[in-house]
């Protein structure tokens, strides 16, 4: 009879299991991981939302919309508890968007560009970065000279950097642009910067005063360029956005040309994700206890020689 | 046995993946989990079942991704222009059939091999795409008349299962009921002796490319209408999966020769495998990892119990 009772406990123990509540679930979807800040972003939401003991599946687009959206889809098919996702495509996925607010899960996106269907979009103030950049690019050239810019405008926060650049340079008349490369999203988008650019380099060799990159990663790449022509720091003045380790090592490093960047706290966005979601779904609070409008500000900083230090700690 | 092994057994294993998923991954066998698994497909069998055609007569078309994409980019273009709906899909497969044209050209007149030439046209296909669009993708909320070719349904059944169905079909009924499709074969079998009996063999080539580049602009079509956007290289990733569901397809049904159902049914399979691999929780970086794994074990399944190798080409 001991065997028959060792049964039924043993049977009751795994029906008590199927039937226990599972853990909260959340899906991430970060859409270009080979672009540095999408990890960043989705990665710390992934850290976040494990250390709260939740369920987490973290995908990546690969930077392809089709891969996205059935990404996307599939995650709603699963009814995870929330979707969170870094560089979205509200526009281009709107099917999706409002198909997860019509089956109860919300999304909250990271600098992604506001959607009607998310809860709301975190980001940096990207006007602000943009004028940040520009404005120190600018002082650093002496509000003259020519210019050559790299440029990112699928997406929305270098979109909008840019725009805020052109902004500056139309007030400005005495900065000449003379030059500009703008990216597309490639798979290949590293060698496609460094061609192009170096084709830029090359035909404005000696006129270049000051170099705009729209994000990071391209600015390290301007930045190999011009070291392998023996540019000195200060010669020619890049500046470009997003912040990172590796660029804070390249604006102490007095080999590189790289001056100063606005660093965007895009790990912090991932947490505020991860933290908003606790608060609106599993506390149940209200989406206005953590922003009112489409919108979650966080604050971007410029980084350069004289602070550098701090962030390199 | 052997012959079932032979002929069956990569589609075996393929079976026995998504019985694990059915019984593992929660909602995979959901009525809407399976309406997006065969959605998603769509894109990739049309897709793959042009690359299967220009493989039947032994050509390969290695541009039908960047040809869709580019279709898919004039497409937007005309509908962002407000341009009658129909007027754009005709544009789309105008320039996709085109593309095709050009290859079957290269290949039968200039002698160029199919490889070159479609490695060539498919750079060629990129740069246009990106000089359309300037590298900024159209995108917007399209006229449901557009998106609704591939959004819609007709009595419960999406319309985009409805296109592959049809392309299917067609393409099927082409090579087993019809003279030209036995000609394509015979083509693709044994070119000489093809040629020596009278089967203009040079024609089947130029005709199989056409068909491949329909294949994509009707891919581009559903594409663009799916995601009310075009963006250069926005089929880009499809490629290699095209390429994998035709080869995949080669080892079931009739072995060692491109076919219709068993480009279909590989199609479906690599696409139930990602989105079972996303319901079970798997990390986007295992996904890869264990498609790649499958594909090989389902193949090696099969395969080493063949009298013949399967990719002879």
């Amino acid at each position: 009879m001991n065997w028959l009772r060792g049964l039924v406990m043993t049977a009751t123990a795994l029906v008590a299991l199927s039937t226990s509540a599972r853990a909260f679930e959340v899906g991430i979807i970060g859409f270009q991981f080979s672009s540095e800040t999408h990890a960043r972003a989705a990665n710390a939401a992934a850290e976040a939302a494990k250390a709260k003991g939740w369920t987490v599946t973290l995908l990546n687009s690969e930077g392809s919309l089709p891969k996205h959206v059935e990404q996307f889809e599939t995650l709603i098919s699963k009814h995870v508890d929330a979707i969170i996702i870094a560089m979205g495509k509200p526009v281009e996925a709107e099917a999706e968007f409002k198909e997860a607010r019509e089956k109860g899960i919300p999304v909250i996106t990271i600098a992604s560009g506001s959607s009607p269907y998310a809860l709301f979009d975190i980001q940096s103030n990207e006007y602000k970065v943009g004028a940040e950049a520009a404005l120190n690019l600018l002082g650093q050239m002496g509000y003259s000279g020519n210019l050559v810019t790299a440029r990112f405008d699928l997406n929305v926060a270098t979109r909008i950097r840019g725009k805020i650049l052109d902004a500056a340079l139309s007030e400005n008349q005495a900065v000449k642009e003379v030059g500009k490369f703008s990216m597309a999203r490639t798979q290949s988008w590293r060698d496609d910067v460094r061609s192009g650019m170096q084709a830029l380099l090359l035909q404005n060799q000696g006129k270049i005063n000051g170099i705009w990159a729209s994000f990071d990663g391209q600015a390290y790449i301007i930045d190999d360029l011009l070291q392998s022509q023996g540019v000195k720091k200060g010669q020619i003045a890049l500046v470009s956005a997003d912040g990172g380790k590796e660029t804070y090592a390249r604006i102490a490093d007095p080999n590189s040309t790289l001056l100063a960047t606005v660093a965007v706290p895009f790990e912090e966005m991932g947490r505020k994700a991860v933290d908003a979601v606790q608060t609106i779904v599993v506390e149940k609070k209200p989406k206005s206890t953590v922003t009112p409008g489409p919108y979650l500000f966080t604050d971007a900083v410029l980084v350069d020689a004289h602070n550098v230090q701090n962030f390199l700690k | 046995m052997r012959e079932v092994i032979a002929r069956y057994g990569t589609a075996l294993f393929g079976l026995a993946v998504i019985l694990v998923f059915i019984v593992f991954a929660p909602n995979f066998a959901s009525l809407g989990n399976i309406l997006n698994v065969l959605k998603d497909t769509s894109f990739l069998a049309i897709l793959a079942l042009g690359f299967a055609l220009a493989f039947t007569v032994a050509e390969l078309d290695l541009s039908i991704a960047d040809v869709a994409s580019l279709a898919a980019v004039v497409c937007g273009w005309l509908v962002q222009l407000h341009a009658p709906p129909f007027l754009a899909v005709m544009a789309a497969l105008a320039v996709a059939g085109g593309m095709g044209v050009i290859n079957g050209i290269g290949v039968t007149w200039l002698r160029v091999p199919s490889l070159i030439m479609t490695l060539g046209t498919a750079a060629i296909a990129r740069g246009l795409g990106f000089m359309i669009t300037q590298g900024v993708a159209f995108v917007g909320r399209w006229p449901v008349g557009f998106t609704s070719i591939a959004r819609g349904n007709v009595l419960g059944v999406p319309n985009l299962v409805l296109w592959m169905a049809g392309a299917a079909l067609s393409a099927w009924v082409l090579l087993s009921w019809t003279r030209l499709g036995a000609h394509m074969v015979a083509t693709g079998e044994a070119d000489e002796a093809a040629r020596l009996a009278g089967i203009p063999t040079r024609r089947m080539k130029r005709i199989g490319l056409l068909l491949a580049g329909l294949c994509a602009g009707l891919m581009a079509v559903l594409l663009a209408a799916n995601l009310s956007s075009a963006a250069p290289n926005m089929a880009g990733d499809y490629l290699l999966y095209a390429i994998a569901a035709v080869l995949l397809g080669m080892t079931m049904f009739q072995p060692g020769k491109p076919n219709v159902p068993g480009t279909i049914y590989a199609a479906l399979v690599l696409k139930a495998l990602g989105n079972g691999l996303v319901l079970l929780g798997a990390a986007y970086y295992v996904q890869d990892i264990v498609l790649g794994m499958i594909i090989i074990a389902s193949v090696a399944f099969s395969a080493s119990t063949m009298k013949k190798a399967a990719f002879k080409v």
